[in-house]
């Protein structure tokens, strides 16, 4: 026989893979035997060469079917139907703990949903925009010797110049928000106070703003042009399709702006909030314009620049700042370098940065709280552990219920696999249930978690796919994490066990269950707390004595000249209304909620460095308006005292003065905001007596510090007055209102009343604060909830698991007392040892918290003994229906049948 | 009976087994075949017409004896049935039929 190991190897696999296992012994019998017989006839060589047509003969279909067996192994479509089935069957035969865990999870779930949604709108901002991971905002970073500055703000030469000299910039866009002004429609003289801004053409061509009239790419670059939102353009004209016709600002009469572009409202996850842009070639022959275009130093416009693709925006901001050195020489110790950052990072990671570019009565842009975000999320992901911890105690639980079954299905051959999949597939099929009802649920809870939450969140057919990726990829985890521990702990038991004993005694298993229950706890007792702290902390926030009274203290914004100039008219006018106790004008007010200026301050022949201090302008009627305590000294006498400043301690101690005696101050610079500039031209400091000191009040928010504020005199060179502020009575305040608007309108009818309570106005400090109380105290609320059914579930089981164990001790004479401790017992241990791991973690966490504000409550004992008993109570409630149940059956009941 | 039932190829195999009974199987049809018709005939395409023959019912199979040139494997052996016979038959007639009908002088020659 010739050498068969020269036959090459290759169609004897690829055969025995490809034909039928039937027909495998001939075909390889018939190609071995011809291949003989052809190296006898022609030699190995040409065998070989003419093998793989032989070979590949047998590629057909005929030969590549298989024989249909009698016994088919079953597909992995045909195990999961099973699965299907076997999980519904079992899910509705136990409809109790079914509905426990669909409730718990449901419940779980839509926190979760809600939460996420809530920071996925958050993490999406300003996220529209198409090129928006090439955009960036130019912050400039400004060091003195005596202070920093972080402002989102740049000149116009480095805006311009860059995009003209570095490769790195594609574009740029420039907004500068000049102030506040009355915008009017000419035609029916429907007039509205808007924030004026202007804008370079190239913010349109930047961004992507939607435009519903108009060309959303061009609108900005003619002179004389303005782009307005939809909803302005309704108020103005009852209609958005208003491209063409004019607006008149108040402070440019001769200039109509010419309407080039309706744009839909800015959607709620946007940063920029403008009503309306008048272009900037508009004001391009002006004055002011002609300096701001020569300078390379200010921070007159906020800056966006669109980097070309895969430019490094690192490499663009060091450009910029060489391009900076250049052309700006500066004094030693001082020194302004740009970075720039991303368009995505705007909301989130501004916490330090200005925002710059605006005038002081320009509200900045809203910013979120990256701290909160974290919390939140931590927040939401332990709601769902917690749902996921029912699940997993509930199956395991009842695994002693489930041995037959798993013994039986082990013993006629399932591998621990087949068990696992079983069981994961059942936990899927819950988690699913769960979500599409907590799906249903959120959609109901949406429209008042949106006003509450001021978004416009949704969850439909129309929400970002993302949303329902995560979704989805949350289903799966969640329905995994629940499934996986029952799954692997249930499918290891040896069948022998399991049919000999029908009963599981698992050690490991219970103490587990037990940790599970105190972490689910825990997490319960930390979030009560710290509701009950956060509650306090807003309350304390709202009933602090602020040194000052803020009740029914109405103030009234000036947008115009003429009722600024007619200050003291105004002031008579005013009081003469009955229901007005009393009038101040001031420049800013306490609990201010524009940028109060801050001036740098000395007391004259001092060579000191200047010191900082936030200034107020205000008039002689301020002490009594606002019932603010002078401690030393005298109040402002009236016109004559216009050099006249009064401190309050905390100046007064800064600047080392114990008894206001006409001390002589001098203050050279102040700023809104930004860096410090000379108050005049002539660069002449404002120099002052000191008058008077008055007691500490909290004039801004409390999470800041009582600061140095000196009051100057309403006419100071510093701030102009701004508002009017009225001490009103409390019964029928629109008819004041009224009265107060009619004299405004007397002195100027072009002029817009606006007003705010200003104790309303010091509670949106905290609104927020509020905000996240609800929220917490909803989760906390949920959280307990959940972990409640769970342990109702385990109290459920451990009462039928002992049935007899009550029966016989009933009969030997146990009393109902005694049995609902007996069953009790095991739980409260449970709970106690969870409040002692929270109480500490609850400590810290809500003292961590506490730091952020200068003036907070101390977290007091008391709190950790309510939220303590309140969740010894709630699970003793749970647990002990369970177990006055089981401890009142009649023990013939239990007892007869074995 | 369909005619369309017997390939060309078939037909040639059928007689094949017929010829070489009892030990007619792929590897030794296929040889004969290609002695007979001096083409290359693979014992796939053999085996193929066979499957489809005893599928008909032509012909019929067992597993004959393992040879150490086979590696030990065991052949397939196929007999023709009396189906196969019938129908070798009917063709065969036909043929003659038609043969007997053609006139001496338009023998087709190999020009």
């Amino acid at each position: 026989m010739p050498n068969a190991t020269k036959r090459p190897r290759w169609p004897d696999k690829l055969l025995s893979r490809l034909v039928a296992p039937h027909l495998r012994e001939e075909v390889l019998g018939d190609i071995h035997e011809r291949y003989l017989l052809r190296v006898q006839r022609l030699g190995e060589r040409k065998a070989r060469a003419t093998y793989w047509r032989e070979v590949l003969a047998y590629v057909r279909p005929g030969f590549m079917k298989r024989q249909p067996v009698n016994y088919p192994n079953p597909t992995n479509m045909d195990m999961l139907r099973n699965h299907f089935k076997i999980a519904f069957r079992t899910l509705s035969r136990n409809k109790l703990y079914t509905g426990l865990n669909v409730a718990g999870l449901t419940f779980g779930v839509t926190c979760f949903l809600l939460i996420g949604l809530y920071l996925f709108d958050e993490l999406t901002f300003d996220q529209q925009h198409s090129k928006t991971s090439r955009i960036y905002r130019a912050v400039q970073h400004r060091k003195t010797p005596n202070d920093d500055l972080t402002i989102a703000a740049s000149s116009y030469k480095v805006a311009e110049e860059s995009k003209k000299r570095i490769g790195e910039i594609e574009n740029s866009a420039r907004i500068n928000r000049v102030g506040r002004a009355n915008l009017s429609n000419p035609d029916n003289k429907n007039t509205f106070q808007e924030t004026i801004a202007f804008g370079s053409s190239g913010l349109l061509e930047v961004f992507d703003f939607e435009a519903i009239d108009g060309d959303s790419k061009s609108g900005l670059n003619e002179p004389n042009s303005i782009i307005i939102v939809e909803e302005l353009a309704q108020r103005l004209f009852n209609t958005t399709q208003v491209v063409g016709k004019t607006v008149i600002v108040e402070f440019m009469p001769d200039k109509p702006l010419k309407i080039t572009a309706v744009l839909k409202n800015h959607p709620r996850n946007s940063s920029f909030t403008f009503n309306s842009m008048i272009s900037e070639a508009t004001i391009a022959n002006s004055d002011d314009f002609a300096e701001w275009i020569t300078n390379w130093d200010d921070q007159n416009f906020l800056t966006f620049f669109l980097l070309k693709q895969q430019a490094n925006p690192e490499v663009a901001a060091n450009k910029i700042n060489n391009l900076l050195n250049i052309n700006l020489k500066r004094e030693a110790g001082h020194s302004v370098r740009y970075s720039l950052q991303p368009l995505a990072d705007m909301h989130l990671h501004s916490e330090n940065i200005e925002d710059g570019a605006r005038n002081g009565n320009v509200e900045a842009m809203s910013q979120g709280v990256l701290l909160y975000i974290k919390i939140f999320a931590v927040v939401a992901l332990f709601v769902l552990l917690i749902a996921c911890i029912n699940y997993m105690n509930l199956a395991t639980a009842r695994a002693s219920n489930r041995s037959k079954e798993i013994g039986v299905r082990k013993a006629s051959g399932a591998f621990q696999s087949h068990l696992i999949h079983q069981f994961l597939t059942e936990s899927l099929v819950v988690t699913a249930i769960s979500f599409l009802l907590a799906v249903v649920l959120v959609n109901l809870l949406l429209p008042a978690f949106n006003e509450f939450t001021h978004k416009e969140l949704s969850l439909g057919f129309y929400s970002d796919y993302r949303i329902w990726i995560y979704t989805f990829v949350a289903l799966v985890i969640t329905g995994l994490l629940s499934g996986s521990y029952p799954a692997f702990l249930l499918s290891r038991f040896s069948p022998l066990l399991l049919l000999k004993n029908l009963k599981l005694q698992n050690k490991g298993d219970l103490s587990l269950r037990k940790g599970l229950v105190v972490f689910q706890f825990t997490i319960s007792v930390v979030m009560m707390i710290a509701t009950i702290v956060l509650f306090q902390q807003v309350r304390f926030a709202n009933n602090k004595n602020l040194g000052f009274n803020k009740d029914l203290l109405l103030v009234i914004d000036i947008n115009s000249g003429k009722v600024r100039s007619s200050a003291e008219t105004i002031k008579t006018e005013f009081s003469r209304i009955p229901t007005v106790k009393n009038v101040s004008a001031t420049s800013r007010v306490p609990g201010e909620w524009k940028t109060i200026s801050t001036v740098k301050i000395r007391p004259e022949g001092n060579t000191d460095e200047h010191k900082i201090a936030y200034l107020i302008g205000a008039d002689e009627n301020f002490a009594k308006t606002f019932e603010v305590q002078l401690l030393n000294g005298r109040n402002f006498g009236g016109m004559s005292d216009s050099t006249s400043v009064i401190l309050n301690e905390t100046a007064a101690k800064l600047l080392g003065i114990r008894e206001a005696s006409a001390q002589q101050v001098e203050i050279p610079t102040r700023a809104m905001g930004g860096s410090y500039s000379p108050l005049n031209e002539a660069n002449q400091p404002f120099n002052a007596r000191v008058v008077g000191i008055v007691k500490d009040f909290h004039f801004q928010s409390l999470r800041e510090k009582i600061a140095p504020l000196v009051l100057a005199y309403q006419n100071n060179p510093v701030y102009p007055i701004d508002y009017y502020t009225a001490r009103i009575e409390g019964k029928d305040i629109p008819a004041t209102l009224a009265k107060m608007n009619d004299v405004l309108t007397s002195i100027d009818p072009t002029h817009q009343l606006e007003y705010h309570f200003l104790d309303d106005q010091l509670a949106r400090f905290y609104v927020e604060d509020q905000r996240r109380e609800t929220l917490l105290i909803w989760v906390a609320l949920a959280t307990i909830f959940i972990a409640c059914l769970g342990l109702f579930g385990l109290a459920t089981y451990a009462a039928e698991q002992r049935i007899k164990e009550i029966g016989v001790r009933k009969v030997l004479g146990a009393s109902i007392l005694n049995l609902t401790a007996l069953l009790s017992k095991d739980f409260l241990r449970l709970v106690l040892i969870a409040n002692g791991i929270a109480f500490p973690l609850a400590w810290w966490a809500t003292h961590q918290w506490l730091q952020e504000f200068a003036y907070h409550i101390d977290v007091e004992w008391w709190v950790f003994a309510v939220a303590g008993l309140s969740a010894i109570a709630i699970a003793l409630l749970t647990v002990s229906y369970q177990a006055i149940k089981a401890a009142l059956v009649n023990p013939v009941k239990s007892l007869r049948s074995e | 009976m369909r005619r369309s039932d017997l390939g060309e190829f078939e037909e040639v195999v059928l007689l094949a087994v017929a010829v070489l009974s009892p030990k007619a199987y792929s590897v030794v049809i296929a040889e004969e075949l290609e002695r007979e018709t001096g083409q290359t005939v693979s014992t796939g395409a053999v085996h193929a017409a066979l499957q489809r023959l005893e599928q008909k019912g032509y012909l019929r199979s067992e597993l004959g004896e393992a040879t150490p040139e086979r590696g030990g494997r065991r052949k397939r052996l196929f007999t023709v049935t009396a189906l196969g016979g019938r129908v070798l038959n009917d063709v065969r007639s036909v043929r003659n039929r038609l043969w007997e009908r053609i006139v001496p002088q338009t023998i087709l020659k190999w020009s």
